[in-house]
């Protein structure tokens, strides 16, 4: 029996994402970001980040954008906020089993959660993805420890690089205050873990839960909601949506994201089993094929999906998942 | 220099005779006595007929006159009023501002997550435009608009999904509703 299989259900002792913790980072107003050259890269890297969509066709592949996983473009914990991710890199990934600055990261995402083709290594929408990341932490820690002026300005090459470093400049007040280890672990970073539900997760029991909760938004066939052409209720499955190299593509990955940050703006709450369901309902779909797929779904399977996923399974007697994949990044 | 193109009208359905006395014959909408239904989605008029004769949605002019509609008439009217022409609206793209001088755009664009308000126009559209069942609140009229978020906070108004809009307008202060109720309704 594994440990997370012993460990007891802790469910009604989880923080409801109702609740705001004055511990979480709070990164500076949008219109705190300074005139001149730098202050335009972190208002590009918004920009982007906000309306991905303008990259359609040159790096991404499918109808989302950078903010339907990241709430409130990327500033809201819990949600794998930006300004977390941005000191926790260089950081080695087990994914591609190298160390990975924060461009890189972010070359991940396009690659995989936007189905595209990754931008050049420090292209300008990398820099001004990075100089968003690194303006909205370093605001935010400034705030914190009353440190007084402007956001210190790093170069292209230093703003790509992300902030778990040695060399990395920060202001004396903030060095002290943390270990660059403990920087790299802000509270609220990425999506927080839920217990394993109860029973084990079922596609069956999360169509259920989509019907009753996530329909109304995403579509009866997962296809998300396009008005003027804009998806800003995005697809989760299908030609559209992230693909089969996403993290959001992994049952727990999901269920931690749901759990918190669904239904949108948090009208009701879905209990722990209900997150798991609906997230192995909505991962078991097909999907864009995985940019690593070499025409061997099962080699490809054992190689890389050796976790709580679908691809190279079927589910419920229908067709291996993976072996109908739609296309890597395609012309829209 | 280009003509506009307007598609084939619909005839009306005998059925929209009544709904054209207080919303207008092409549903353009009466202030005070009816808002705009024409470009609203069918989707969300039919939705919302069902609501007023399950008394989801209370208004006492409406709960009669929604009775009215019964099978197939229900329909027929929601693709009559959903039809019919709005002016058109150059949609405001997310990003295209960065900071919005103005706190009731800021709302609308981007939100207030330390309240857990997302952005209007996450579920509204570009410039609230509206599609399946969120009501364009573009070119809405004001008054219709605030009468409509008090509803949701008097809980007179339901029927949304896990109480999403409820929610919403619940969090939303008096003065917040005065001004967006505005901000739409100027949306032209």
């Amino acid at each position: 029996m594994s440990i997370a299989a012993e460990l007891p259900d802790k469910q009604a002792e989880l923080k409801l994402a109702t609740v705001i913790s004055d511990d979480y980072l709070k990164a500076g107003a949008l219109a705190e970001i300074p005139q001149g050259e730098f202050g335009d890269k972190v208002r590009l890297g918004y920009q982007l980040f906000v309306n991905t969509q303008q990259l359609r066709g040159q790096y991404v592949g499918n109808e989302l954008n950078c903010s339907n996983c990241h709430m409130d473009a990327g500033r809201k914990a819990n949600a794998s906020p930006l300004w977390a991710a941005y000191l926790a890199y260089p950081a080695y990934r087990k994914k591609n089993d190298k160390v990975n600055s924060y461009q890189e990261r972010i070359q991940g995402c396009f690659t995989y959660s936007m189905n595209g083709k990754a931008p050049e290594s420090g292209s300008k929408e990398l820099v001004a993805l990075s100089a968003y990341s690194y303006w909205l932490v370093m605001s935010g820690l400034m705030d914190k420890y009353k440190v007084t002026g402007d956001v210190p300005e790093l170069s292209d090459a230093e703003l790509v690089k992300g902030g778990k470093r040695d060399d990395f400049i920060l202001p004396g007040a903030i060095a002290s205050a943390m270990t660059i280890d403990e920087r790299a672990k802000l509270a609220g970073r990425g999506f927080p873990a839920i217990p394993k539900p109860e029973l084990a997760y079922s596609p069956e029991r999360g169509a259920e839960v989509y019907t009753a909760h996530c329909q109304a938004c995403h579509g009866d066939n997962g296809q998300g909601l396009a008005i003027a052409g804009v998806y800003s209720l995005p697809p989760l499955w299908g030609p559209d949506s992230f693909n089969w190299g996403a993290g959001m593509h992994r049952v727990n990955t999901a269920a931690n994201f749901i759990y918190e940050n669904m239904p949108f703006g948090k009208s009701i709450q879905l209990t722990n089993q209900q997150a798991w369901d609906v997230a192995a309902f909505v991962v078991s779909h097909e999907r864009p094929q995985d940019p690593r797929y070499k025409g061997d779904i099962d080699a490809l399977q054992k190689q890389y999906h050796q976790h709580q996923g679908y691809y190279g399974k079927s589910v419920d007697g229908g067709m291996v998942l993976g072996s109908k994949a739609y296309p890597i990044n395609p012309s829209k | 220099m280009s003509m506009p193109v307007f598609s084939e009208s619909m005839v009306m359905p005998p059925a929209a005779q009544l709904c054209g006395s207080c919303h207008g014959p092409t549903g353009q909408g009466v202030e005070p006595l009816g808002p705009r239904l024409a470009g609203l989605s069918a989707e969300y008029i039919s939705q919302q007929i069902k609501l007023f004769q399950t008394g989801l949605r209370q208004n006492t002019t409406m709960a009669p006159m929604s009775m009215t509609l019964q099978g197939d008439a229900i329909n027929q009217v929601a693709q009559y009023f959903a039809s019919q022409e709005v002016a058109e609206v150059t949609p405001h793209l997310r990003g295209e501002s960065v900071d919005y001088a103005d706190p009731t755009a800021q709302l609308v664009y981007q939100g207030d997550w330390e309240r857990l308000i997302p952005a209007c126009v996450t579920c509204h559209g570009p410039s609230a435009l509206g599609g399946g069942q969120f009501p364009r609140l573009a070119g809405q009229q004001a008054s219709y608009i605030k009468t409509q978020l008090l509803a949701w906070q008097a809980g007179t108004r339901k029927g949304d999904v896990d109480a999403m809009m409820g929610t919403i307008a619940n969090k939303l202060t008096a003065e917040e509703i005065d001004a967006l109720a505005k901000y739409f309704a100027d949306i032209k």
